[in-house]
């Protein structure tokens, strides 16, 4: 197991976004989280990441490391990665310049030591690695650009490429569809399976995207207040009743 | 015990004007949402436009920009309480003006562009009340008290003035007329609604603009009215002092949370009766060493409260997440937005238009500028100039870095410090320490300068830093505060001159010295920027949630920033006491730091290219101009030129100061989003066969 998430509680003031959260990733699956508006499913993203620290309950990753003790900063180098759901970049930050910054912990040099320039060739490394993950998404020809400049979809794929470049074991994914238009949303299926297969990951997705959900995941875990209705494979979760009448509704019929 | 008494009436008295000063901020905040850190400047503008009506003064209305000169003046002169109607009737139209043609631009803008725009105007109208009004302490004589000083009662051996018990009456009076307007009249229920929620209150047929206009022209009576006690209470200010003092309204009213009426009157009192006790046995003690103990111990309980993070602060004030850049909303499009960042303007319009020289004569510019730059200024001291250049010369290079570590501090890393001139202070404490103390030979005492500021600045840094927008800027401001009053007294003056050795004591071979230091000071912010230190700072910047994502600590990143921003300033507070002989008052003040905050941002505050372009235009040029006579008479207009221009540049991009490049380049390449580009991306990214990137680390 990956990541196993015990019991997850968190209220903000009367209100149980998580309500005993249950569930477990194996290594190299990847899972898609359902579930209607204000299921849980950011806020557990923000529990897994670390902005949000639950109030009871477990987040074990890798069997070993418990991530609620640990700071959001640490996520990375214990290779967990995460994709924003409003594809969130630093906006006045050129394309090159954000993958770079990405790589901010494999350059391993102090503020002086990487000032004086003794650091210059893991800097020449975290270039190398930009150049070649905009290489693997296409966006070469935008290198120079900030990210402000570029469509949304454009910078999916510019977090993307600064996602590959930190190679995490665990990859979370927010809504990869928002904000892109039904056209390229299909296009982003293969788009994601590529960058599972590239990086050898276990992916956890959330993702309101019916068609795009279910031809992506292995395995479908659904939530509803906080808590967890249904978890198996996609057929299966797709004719769950509790899911059918809190999510699907009549879509499931049509999908 | 009659001793500890005898400062209570004091205490007591100043406590209330803080109180009424931080009820008049607590009420444009509450309508407005605005931090009005102008507020101890718009009191002073009163305070000194009502005894200057009261004393019948000439008042003289000096133009000299430049190479202009021009006088105006009348003379006008009103018994006390026929002057105060008439001061409280300037101070409702000044709030008006300001907020009709000032503020009203920024109504949805986020913190930290109302933070800099108050600042703005806060630099606009203290340069225009000593424009008009001098730069010579008003002192308020017996006959001008707003009640007479002649003693009221005594309890026990304790005298209480008439001026004391009118003034507490006259702010008690007005804390119920607040009260009741707050209770029972319409317009006070409407912003509380609107302090509560905007849109619902909006949307409840209140007009949010309206409670703008009111709050602003209510605020700034209370802020004249605050004024002309305080003025009359100090007995001897000048502007200076009267924002100095409002700093201790705003730290009551932040205590406050900023909405809540009796917790910032409470707390206002609180200030006074303390700092007055303090100030009392400190003074008694008889030591200098005790000099500002009352700032360090009031503002230091500000400080520690903040710190402690009371529920009730931080429910009243917004929390802008990821303090600059949160809209992606379109903006206000117009050419204005070119001079934003004159370096930036220049290469996106030379990106969009090829630019007056081809982009390989460009490459060679930039390459040699920096060479022609220097031999000249290597040779610059040995050119026929006219003798009164060196020492203006010298001094720009103070400016440079000054402006650098505002680059750092404000621009690279986004968080906007008052503190700058604390640190020259402390920069020019640590050389006299070295020189005068250690007895260290030449170059260490800089070298003690500059190490001295780094456990300052973590020391201030670590709660600082822990805040954000609004706190941030109060911590600091509290802290450059203390540095007025408690660092600068001890090494400033004749008396403490710094031992330099004798070669040094002519302006020619100090311009080498601070031109080698200057230059190794910008290739380190230089390579700074280029590295992943560099790169974090503006991650932070941009969003610190995203930062975190990738591995980067918010707080240490910023921690680094400030140190290093501050060891900037540190390193300019001894070239000070190397060029003038101690740290000046004028250098280590808050009004200081303000004023070239605003020469930063209206020269360039992103680039290394900003502090040339602003030493120049704000520190060397005026200077130049004015010739010889240049120390006889002060001008503020680059002040007030530079506060128009930055309040003007911050309406254009109301978003903040990172979002500023953006307008540039949505203005120069017009960017119109293809349908089809993102679509086409995505699957040549997703079809493409590439092999795979190498195992996990």
């Amino acid at each position: 197991m990956i990541l196993e998430i015990d019991d997850v509680r968190l209220a903000f003031g009367g209100v149980h976004a998580l309500d005993g959260a249950t569930f477990s990733v194996g290594e190299g699956q990847i899972v898609g989280i359902i579930g209607p508006n204000g299921a849980g499913k950011t806020t557990l993203f923000d529990c897994i990441s670390g902005f949000r620290r639950p109030d009871s309950g477990r987040i074990v990753f890798d069997e070993r490391v418990d991530l609620v003790s640990r700071p959001a900063h640490d996520r990375v180098v214990l290779g967990i990665g995460r994709l924003f759901q409003q594809a969130k970049l630093w906006p006045s930050v050129s394309v090159r310049d954000i993958i770079r910054t990405a790589q901010h912990r494999s350059i391993r040099a102090g503020f002086f030591r990487s000032v004086l320039g003794f650091a210059e060739a893991s800097e020449r490394r975290a270039s190398e690695q930009a150049d070649e993950a905009l290489e693997l998404v296409g966006l070469s020809a935008h290198a120079d650009k900030p990210a402000m400049e570029l469509s949304t979809g454009m910078l999916r794929l510019c977090e993307i490429a600064a996602i590959v470049s930190v190679r995490p074991r665990l990859l979370l994914l927010d809504e990869p569809s928002s904000g892109i238009a039904q056209k390229e949303t299909e296009a982003l299926l293969p788009l994601l399976r590529r960058l599972r297969d590239t990086l050898d990951a276990t992916v956890l997705v959330i993702e309101h995207d019916m068609p795009l959900v279910m031809g992506l995941a292995d395995r479908i875990v659904a939530m509803a207040e906080g808590r967890v209705i249904a978890d198996g494979t996609p057929a299966q979760v797709q004719v769950h009743p509790e899911v059918l009448q809190s999510y699907l509704g009549t879509r499931a019929a049509s999908a | 015990m009659t001793e500890f008494l005898s400062t209570l009436p004091g205490g007591i008295v100043t406590g209330a004007v803080y109180a009424l000063l931080a009820m008049g901020l607590v009420f444009t905040y509450k309508a407005t949402r605005v931090p009005n850190f102008a507020y101890g400047a718009l009191a002073a503008l009163v305070a000194f436009f009502h005894y200057s009506i009261v004393t019948g003064r000439h008042v003289g209305f000096h133009i000299n920009v430049l190479f202009v000169h021009l006088n105006v003046g009348w003379t006008l002169r009103l018994p006390f309480w026929g002057a105060v109607f008439v001061s409280l009737a300037f101070a409702a139209v000044a709030g008006l003006v300001i907020e009709r043609f000032i503020m009203r631009p920024f109504a949805r803008a986020p913190m930290v562009t109302h933070i800099l725009v108050t600042l703005g105007l806060m630099l606009l109208v203290s340069a225009l009340a000593q424009q008009w009004f001098g730069a010579n302490d008003l002192i308020v004589p017996n006959n001008q008290a707003i009640f007479p000083r002649t003693s009221a009662f005594a309890l026990g051996s304790v005298k209480v003035s008439w001026e004391q018990v009118g003034v507490i009456g006259l702010v008690l009076a007005f804390g119920a007329i607040l009260y009741w307007f707050f209770r029972y009249t319409e317009t006070g229920l409407a912003i509380r609604a609107a302090a509560t929620d905007r849109d619902v209150a909006s949307l409840q047929g209140v007009s949010v603009r309206q409670l703008s206009l009111i709050s602003w022209v209510g605020g700034t009576m209370t802020a004249g009215l605050a004024g002309i006690m305080l003025a009359s209470l100090v007995v001897s200010s000048n502007p200076g002092t009267l924002v100095l003092l409002s700093i201790k309204g705003f730290a009551a009213a932040i205590v406050g949370g900023m909405v809540s009426f009796p917790i910032a009157v409470v707390a206002g009192f609180a200030i006074g009766i303390v700092g007055e006790i303090v100030r009392h046995y400190s003074a008694h003690a008889n030591s200098t060493i005790f000099v500002g103990a009352d700032e360090i111990v009031t503002l230091g309980a500000v400080v520690v409260v903040l710190a402690l993070r009371p529920r009730w602060i931080f429910k009243g004030i917004r929390e802008d997440e990821d303090a600059g850049v949160l809209a992606r909303s379109a903006g206000v499009d117009l050419a204005i937005g070119r001079w934003i960042d004159p370096v930036e303007a220049y290469r996106l319009w030379r990106a969009s238009t090829g630019g007056l020289v081809s982009p390989a004569v460009w490459a060679w510019i930039k390459r040699v500028f920096p060479f022609v730059l220097g031999a000249l200024a290597l040779v610059f001291p040995f050119l026929p100039l006219p003798a009164f250049w060196t020492f203006p010369l010298n001094l720009s290079f103070i400016y440079l870095l000054v402006v650098l570590s505002y680059v750092v501090l404000v621009g690279w890393l986004g968080q906007i410090s008052l503190a700058l001139g604390a640190f020259l202070a402390v920069g020019g404490a640590g050389a006299a320490i070295g020189a005068n103390t250690l007895h260290l030979p030449f170059p260490l005492p800089i070298v003690t300068g500059v190490l001295l500021s780094i456990p300052v600045s973590i020391l201030v840094g670590l709660p600082a830093l822990r805040l954000r927008g609004l706190h941030f800027a109060v911590v600091t401001l509290a802290f450059a505060l203390v540095a007025e009053r408690a660092i600068v007294p001890h090494f400033a003056g004749t008396a403490n001159l710094l031992v330099k050795p004798s070669y040094l004591s002519s302006d020619r071979p100090l311009y080498y010295v601070f031109l080698a230091l200057t230059v190794i000071t910008f290739a380190f912010a230089a390579r700074i920027s280029r590295t992943k230190t560099g790169r974090a700072f503006r991650a932070v910047r941009d969003s610190e949630t995203v930062a975190s994502a990738y591995g980067i600590q918010p707080t240490r990143t910023k921690l680094t920033g400030f140190v290093v921003s501050g060891a900037i300033a540190a390193l300019a507070g001894t070239m000070v006491a190397y060029e003038l002989g101690s740290v000046q008052t004028g250098y280590a003040s808050v009004l200081f730091s303000i004023t070239w905050l605003a020469y930063a941002v209206v020269a360039g505050i992103t680039s290394l290219a900003g502090p040339l372009i602003a030493a120049a235009i704000f520190g060397l040029l005026p200077a130049l101009s004015q010739g010889e006579v240049h120390a006889a008479k002060i001008s503020h207009w680059p002040e007030v030129t530079a506060a128009a221009l930055l309040i003007t540049i911050m309406a254009f991009n109301p978003q903040g100061l990172a979002s500023m490049a953006r307008f540039l380049r949505t203005r120069v390449s017009a960017h119109e989003e293809e349908p089809d580009e993102d679509l086409r991306a995505i699957e040549a990214a997703a079809s493409v066969e590439r092999p795979k990137v190498g195992a996990p680390a």
